[in-house]
């Protein structure tokens, strides 16, 4: 009996092993080789993607557009693992201690304060943007998101996939004079208790919300470009007396904050409240679609103090065991084509990371008649850069204090 | 003239049904009818949506099956380790029971993520993270505990004179465990075989750690929904996980009187 259990630890060691030991080329290595050739070696390969799986428009654009073109014309098999990007870093945290190079993984879909932990513990397969196409045909280096993803230096470790801007959204048929900046709102919130309330600070969108309050007490966006906590002292006071003076028309008394958005939106969907908010200026559209939220949902932008846009990425890990699969997914994700398609809101209905000077005409007249001349739009001059990630844990910390209790 | 005796059980039943059945009920009404806002109780047409993105996730098929054998699994792993365990410790006494006791609860007392962290570990060095196998032995984390306590207080209840009776008559100990010992625990086994189901079927952070999202059960396709609005699809998804345990309950109870049978005409 004995004799049996030890050879079969050793077996699955052995196993364990030798399927470490597969072939993988690091970044350099790769650079080494020309596009065609990453094809090549691509095909035939099947690779898994980590992603959130809990919105059926996301999932059913994975599955109905990216799956079947990666087949058709690279035979590429993708498949997606639902998993949030806090419970992947885990797995791939565990993986790394016990030096595992056989990842399940090849893609991952990160940003911000995820990525910072990601990069920090060299979770991440490398520098691969610049091997990428469509990223200098499509995307080019312009924009400011391509360098930078919430105050951590991107250094080609993540490719840009999708932009979205913070909106609210609002029922038409109980608010008959929506507010355009952060003070009307607070102001309609006093003159409607128990209508408005922000999802805890602990909840990305909460956060974010109080963002948008520290740029309206900011004189100008410039002065939160860079993590200063000297400006934070003084001026936090302002923030803090702005929120405690409507926290008692919030929602109960604001003695108590939705946990998290999917609560607002369902407060909101239940009529509870006449607001919620959210990254992504048409998430309104699918919902509505969906009979979740009421016919008379509308968005709104608030031009004082602006709407941060926010992108989210895609990425390797550092045990990807199909890189070149992995190279060649990625960049069509980041396709004109597939980024089109992505804009379209029965499929996905989110902003794209093109850079429209890079664009043919017709490709821009593919993305003006996808968004329709009623389609909720941000100004550019009302977008706000996103903050540090270092704000965001601010927040959290000072929140408690200074609104809880 | 309806009797007392019935008026009572017409108030348990009914308190059974209220309890019981009509919040699966509700959430079944609930998933084909999205939109409608309380007190409202009917948004005015019916939508099948909710069940067509269910069934619309090429995986779910796959995982409601695998969520079956993985349960079926853990429930017999349980029942062959837990009845020995709960055996010695119930009828036996030695040095360090109290110590091993514990030591059986231990799981269930610390977090069960900081254990599965270093179980991840070990489990990527002898290859079996990401595999049906890894999956179910991680799955007896949480549950062998709550199995050896159920049967341990089965076999105190049950008097070992039984046991003794049987050997007076000659009947082996072996043939006296099957023919009289789990006839006569059965309401025990039944309360650890649902239990552990029911535990085994609601994991998630062990399953996604452990099997990578390769291993698709149902809780890793339904719980990522909780994080949308979408009640709707979460309402859909709660009634199948209703009925993975009543079906489960049905099979189990079907072997149970096939097993009677044979033990009797045998």
């Amino acid at each position: 009996m004995k004799k049996v259990w030890f050879l079969g630890v050793t077996a699955s060691c052995i196993l364990a092993a030798c399927s470490s030991e597969d072939e993988q080329l690091s970044a350099d290595e790769l650079a080494e080789k020309d596009w065609d050739a990453i094809k090549e070696s691509a095909e035939g390969a099947e690779i898994g993607m980590y992603m959130w799986g809990g919105d059926d428009s996301v999932n059913r654009y994975i599955d109905d557009i990216v799956v079947p073109h990666l087949d058709e014309n690279y035979d590429v098999t993708l498949e997606r693992y639902p998993m949030d990007a806090p419970d992947f870093l885990n797995r791939l945290m565990s993986e790394k201690e016990a030096g595992d190079q056989d990842g399940t993984a090849d893609v991952l879909w990160i940003n911000g304060e995820n990525f910072r932990t990601a990069k920090q513990n060299d979770l991440l397969y490398g520098e691969f943007t610049h091997l990428l196409p469509n990223m200098e045909e499509y995307i080019g280096d312009e924009a400011s998101f391509v360098h930078i993803d919430m105050g951590t230096e991107i250094e080609g470790y993540e490719a840009p996939w999708g932009n979205v801007q913070f909106a609210f959204q609002y029922d038409a048929d109980r608010v008959d004079d929506p507010p355009s900046t952060m003070d009307e709102l607070i102001e309609w919130s006093i003159d409607n208790p128990g209508e408005f309330t922000y999802p805890n600070v602990n909840d990305f969108t909460g956060n974010s919300f109080i963002s948008h309050m520290l740029y309206s007490v900011a004189d100008s966006p410039d002065e939160l470009e860079e993590y200063d906590e000297e400006w934070l002292r003084a001026n936090e006071e302002e923030l803090w007396s702005k929120l405690n003076d409507f926290q008692d028309s919030l929602w109960r008394e604001g003695q108590t904050y939705p946990d998290d958005l999917s609560q607002l939106d369902q407060m909101y969907a239940d009529g509870e409240v006449s607001f919620t908010m959210g990254f992504n200026e048409h998430r309104a559209e699918s919902m509505i679609e969906d009979d979740v939220f009421p016919e008379s949902t509308e968005t709104i932008f608030l031009e004082e103090p602006g709407s941060i846009g926010s992108t989210h990425y895609l990425s390797m890990p550092f045990n990807t065991t199909e890189p070149e699969a992995a190279l060649i997914a990625i960049n069509y994700m980041i396709s004109a084509e597939a980024q089109i398609k992505k804009l379209d809101p029965s499929l996905w209905g989110e902003g794209h990371v093109l850079d429209s000077d890079l664009l043919s005409e017709e490709q821009q007249a593919e993305i003006e008649e996808h968004l329709g001349d009623d389609a909720v739009e941000a100004d550019a001059d009302i977008i706000l850069p996103e903050l540090d990630s270092r704000y965001h844990d601010w927040i959290i910390d000072r929140w408690e204090e200074e609104v809880v209790q | 003239m309806i009797a007392k005796r019935d008026l009572q059980k017409i108030f348990w039943l009914l308190l059974l049904f209220l309890l019981f059945i009509a919040p699966a009920l509700l959430m079944f009404w609930r998933s084909l009818s999205p939109g409608a806002v309380w007190p409202e109780l009917f948004s005015g047409e019916w939508n099948f949506r909710a069940w067509q993105v269910i069934f619309s996730d090429g995986n779910i098929i796959n995982a409601l099956i695998n969520t079956v054998l993985i349960g079926a699994a853990v429930v017999l792993i349980n029942f062959l380790l837990a009845v020995p365990a709960a055996y010695g410790l119930a009828r036996f006494n030695f040095k360090g029971k109290p110590l091993i006791e514990s030591v059986m609860m231990m799981p269930i007392l610390i977090p069960v993520l900081a254990i599965a962290m270093g179980m991840h570990i070990t489990m990527i060095r002898i290859g079996l993270t990401d595999t049906m196998t890894g999956v179910i032995l991680i799955h007896l984390m949480p549950t062998l505990p709550y199995a050896i306590r159920v049967m341990k207080s089965g076999f105190d209840r049950l008097s070992i004179t039984w046991e003794e009776q049987s050997a007076v008559l000659g009947v082996g100990r072996f043939r006296t465990f099957f023919t009289t010992l789990i006839p006569l625990l059965l309401p025990s086994i039944r309360s650890m075989a649902v239990l552990v189901f029911v535990i085994s079927l609601s994991q998630y952070v062990l399953t996604s750690i452990i099997g990578g999202g390769q291993v698709s059960t149902l809780p890793l396709i339904y719980y990522p929904y909780f994080n949308s609005a979408d009640s709707a699809v979460v309402a859909g998804f709660s009634v199948i996980f209703v009925l993975l345990p009543m079906l489960f309950f049905l099979v189990f109870e079907g072997l149970i009187r096939l097993y009677l049978s044979a033990v009797r005409s045998a």
